[in-house]
């Protein structure tokens, strides 16, 4: 309880410092980096093979007229460059905009392919199953006899394989990567009429801005429920004291990660939100570990002349080595699906890393504080007993 | 082994069969899209559209109706969400609301000879609620046409207004073909030219020419609607063919001025085909009619051909192509011609086959995966689950030594339930799943870690090694199922308000928290059980 004060002080101010950062009040021009699903618009991924930089990509975006596209690059696999580009929707845009929109960013992309200028054949990076399975059709390679659905039949099997040969290459880079059994005729055909691109579209998402709206409020009510039944629960297991202290410390672990989140630039997504809700589980859980033994303690006959200081402290040094021990295997857990887990599982471990360190240290300095604090204005111990 | 722990044995044998079942082999476990790659769309019925729809109808059978029970000179029309019908004076009224009796959907009022009918809330529910059932059934019709392995089309959203449809497998490249399949409604209708239309159904070059012709105001009783250009005919006619940017409005050749009232609809088509005329070698739609659709398409020739006019096949509110009829056609098969291309003929046929929506759709969002992207985040992912659990594990024998291997084991087993339970549930792993899938085993030791470090205290506390293991368990208890019930607590709202990938992860939290009750508190019991009966009297426990 010594340190209590100090603790409070010290990490409500980096809550406010960050908020203060933040400044979410100011709507639109807020730090917080939303992701598509929230205000509409289109998250396209997409590979090239080669010398491709981010600068490279929004000069032909702009070129190709979208002007307002977010770029990142990332370089996942040697000698091939990624990247993620996003637009934002205007207001009151329909799906035939993004329809639109799409096809245009779609075709400022291939205009950085520098073959496909002079090479007019179709990618065979980026043709569809369809496509393909057209092209020998109506070629007949093989010289199927029969009709459409023979032919049908007689090729598709194939073109699986080429598909399949094209997804474990990503993109391909020589006709040497078709599977080896394809036979001779429709190798060669393949290499007469398709080329092979160094572009590939690996994601291709678009949200109408009107459900976006829908999302946010979904987002935000599933949190607040998730609140309100957690502090139900409580209440049910514990007194009304341990449930406000619980919440207290919940939206203090939530606020922290949310802040620390902004301020390392990570965008909101909906797993995003998703491991939010897991991070009010687990801090929770944490608590309640803490808030068990303080019930237990209370009713030992050593405790019952102390004041509720001493229970409290003498709960949580009981409690200490497992509170922290519990922590660090969850910590591990997410701190190695953030450096190992891929960039997409990065955003959503990010707020779980925050979280368990916080939540560890709330159940401790936030939470039972609040507890000892409410219990002195309202006298809860006595009502403690009765509960358990 | 005594008798009690033999039953435990097999009771564990037995679940970890049968949940070994659900996930062996490998291939039973479901990858969700953004594993597998794919498509998924979320579209949303427009309901009003199946209201104005209706409206539109019941104007022209209100029109009908009122000409063959004596009031030749009433008129109809639409405004806003009623029809007004005049020439219906206010001294027959009687007479009128026998007619009525067919508009049960309808309230009815009159003011002067004017008679104005509006949909009830509860006809309107149910036209709404039928236009989502229809879609949903038509959705699943062109998407089995169009030939889609395992699709799942499911119905979301408070009023069921919402479809959600994801194709496994399907490209960026059939995206387009399939949004278009889906968002049009395939309504088809056969009209006659209006009378009034001078350039006997060639049409007006532009909106504004034809307005202009009419100043301003159309005939009572018809409308003009767009004839889009084909890219086929752009190609004949040897004008540069400028392909619309996807989603943009096609180019329109003319407007053709037709008359509001719809003889043959859609709906009673039975049979629809792309074919090629031997003779032109062009692509056609023949379809065939039921027995209704044939007797109105027989009235339809015959006015047409008495007098003189043009059958305008309207599709979505688009004149798809006008025809000259010189006979009374019985029998209703019916052939289109046009300037098809193969693909246009193929997508037409397949809408008037599955039938007409009452309503369009409206893309709410739209996600295309390619596989590979799956196939390197499956990767990814899984390597940071797996060096996660295995420093998790690490951690817990250099910690606990043999204590630690009995958690090894029952996080085994807890992994075994896991996969057996979400395999149950048809459940679908997604990316962030697997970051569940991690997280819970995280979490899972955690209770196992409460529970050893409390028998070391009790251990400390001077009790013997059976007796610190029985209180242990014991006090624990209460603690786990409260931090396991609220954490359940936010896995379940999670999968109340998540959809795709975030269910996924809440059904794996869920599935988890449940195997993580189950095998803390009973299967590490047990293992501490059973070692203890084979060293009874063991003073030292490895903790």
């Amino acid at each position: 309880m010594k340190y209590s004060k100090v603790a409070l002080i010290l990490s409500w101010g980096v809550i406010l410092a960050c908020l203060l950062w933040i400044h979410p009040w100011k709507g639109a021009d807020a730090h917080v980096k939303l992701g598509m699903q929230f205000t509409g618009g289109i998250d396209m991924m997409v590979a090239f093979k080669g010398n491709v930089h981010q600068e490279d990509v929004r000069n032909a975006l702009y070129a190709g007229g979208v002007q307002q596209a977010a770029v990142v690059a990332y370089q996942d696999k040697p000698g091939v460059a990624m990247f993620s580009i996003k637009v934002k929707a205007r207001k009151g845009q329909d799906e035939k905009d993004s329809t639109s929109q799409i096809k245009q960013i779609t075709d400022a992309l291939k205009s950085l392919d520098a073959k496909a200028a002079s090479d007019h054949r179709l990618d065979l990076n980026t043709e569809s199953v369809g496509a393909i399975v057209d092209t020998w059709m109506k070629a007949n390679p093989l010289g199927v006899q029969g009709d459409e659905t023979a032919l049908r039949l007689a090729y598709e099997p194939w073109v699986d394989k080429v598909i399949k040969a094209r997804e474990k290459a990503s993109p391909m880079s020589d006709y040497n990567q078709l599977p080896s059994d394809l036979p001779g005729s429709l190798r060669a055909s393949l290499e007469k009429d398709y080329r092979l691109g160094n572009l590939t579209i690996l994601k291709n998402e678009s949200f109408s801005p009107s459900i976006s709206g829908e999302w946010t409020w979904k987002t935000l009510s599933a949190v607040g429920w998730a609140l309100v039944a957690i502090l139900v629960y409580v209440l049910f297991r514990f007194t009304l004291s341990f449930s406000v202290g619980g919440i207290v410390a919940l939206i203090h672990d939530v606020l922290m990660a949310l802040g620390l989140f902004v301020l390392f630039g990570f965008e909101f997504s909906v797993p995003v939100v998703a491991s939010f809700l897991i991070l009010i589980g687990y801090s929770m859980a944490d608590t309640i570990v803490v808030f068990d033994r303080i019930r237990e303690n209370s009713h030992k006959p050593e405790y019952r002349r102390v004041d509720i200081v001493k229970l409290v402290d003498d709960s949580i040094n009981q409690t200490l080595s497992r509170t922290i021990l519990t922590s660090m295997s969850v910590l591990f857990v997410a701190v190695c699906l953030f450096v190992w887990g891929g960039h997409a599982l990065r955003d959503l471990a990010f707020p779980l890393v925050v979280g368990v360190i916080t939540g560890t240290y709330s159940s401790i300095f936030i939470a039972s504080p609040v507890v000892v604090f409410l219990d002195h204005q309202f006298g809860g111990k006595e009502k403690l007993k009765q509960h358990a | 082994m005594t008798k009690r722990s033999l039953w435990r044995l097999i009771f564990t044998t037995l679940i970890c069969g049968a949940c070994a079942y659900f996930f062996v082999p490998l291939s039973k476990v479901r990858l969700g899209l953004d594993l597998k790659g794919g498509v998924h769309f979320e579209l949303e019925v427009q309901g009003h559209e199946a209201l104005e729809a209706d409206l539109r109808d019941t104007r022209d059978r209100l029109l009908d109706r009122l000409h063959e029970k004596g009031f030749p000179e009433a008129v109809a029309h639409l405004e806003g969400m009623t029809v007004k019908a005049e020439g219906v004076p206010a001294d027959r009224q009687a007479e009128a609301q026998k007619i009525l009796n067919g508009f049960s959907g309808y309230d009815a009022a009159f003011s002067g000879d004017t008679l104005t009918l509006s949909q009830k809330a509860g006809y309107q529910k149910s036209l709404k609620d039928d236009a989502n059932k229809r879609a949903q059934q038509i959705i699943e019709n062109r998407i089995n046409q169009f030939g889609v392995a395992e699709p799942e089309i499911t119905p979301t959203g408070a009023e069921g207004n919402r479809i959600v449809v994801e194709l496994p497998g399907v490209g960026d490249a059939e995206r387009e073909r399939i949004k278009g399949l889906l968002t049009t409604p395939g309504r088809l209708e056969q009209r006659l030219v209006a009378k009034q239309d001078t350039t006997n159904g060639i049409g007006w070059r532009t909106r504004e020419e034809a307005m202009g012709h009419f100043a301003g105001h159309l005939p009572p009783g018809t409308e003009l609607l767009p004839l889009p250009l084909s890219e086929r005919e752009a190609r004949r006619e040897g004008k540069a063919f400028q392909a619309p940017a996807a989603g943009q409005p096609d180019p329109i050749r003319s407007w053709v001025l037709v008359e509001e009232k719809v003889y043959v609809d859609g709906a009673d088509i039975t049979k629809a085909d792309p074919t090629v005329n031997s003779q032109t070698d062009q692509y056609e739609i023949s379809y065939v009619l039921n027995k209704k659709g044939a007797d109105d398409f027989y009235n339809l020739s015959g006015i047409a051909s008495e007098e003189n006019r043009r059958i305008a096949v309207v599709l979505d509110r688009k004149v798809v192509s006008v025809l000259w009829c010189k006979e009374k056609i019985p029998g209703g098969a019916v052939r289109i011609t046009g300037q098809f291309s193969k693909e246009e003929a193929d997508d037409f046929a397949l809408k008037l086959k599955s039938g007409a929506m009452r309503a369009s759709m409206k893309f709410l969002e739209e996600r295309a995966m390619g596989p590979s992207l799956g196939a390197d985040s499956i990767a990814s992912g899984v390597r940071g689950a797996l060096i996660g659990f295995l420093t998790v594990i690490g951690f817990m024998v250099f910690y606990y030594r043999w204590s630690g291997v009995n958690a090894v084991v029952a996080l085994t087993v807890n992994i075994i339930v896991m996969l057996g339970l979400m395999g149950s549930f048809h459940a679908v792993i997604t990316l962030p799943g697997i970051a569940g899938f991690a997280l819970t085993v995280g979490m899972a030791v955690d209770a196992n870690i409460l529970i050893f470090e409390r028998i070391r205290e009790e251990l400390g506390n001077g009790k013997s090694v059976a007796g610190a293991i029985q209180t242990g368990f014991d006090r624990v208890f209460w603690t786990i199922v409260d931090s396991h019930v609220t954490q359940l607590v936010s896995a379940i709202l999670l999968f109340i308000f998540g959809t795709g990938p975030v269910k996924g992860f809440a059904v794996t939290l869920t599935v988890g928290v449940t195997a993580s009750l189950f095998t803390s508190i009973y299967i590490s019991r047990f293992i501490y059980d059973w070692i203890l009966e084979r060293h009874p009297g063991t003073r030292t426990l490895s903790i």
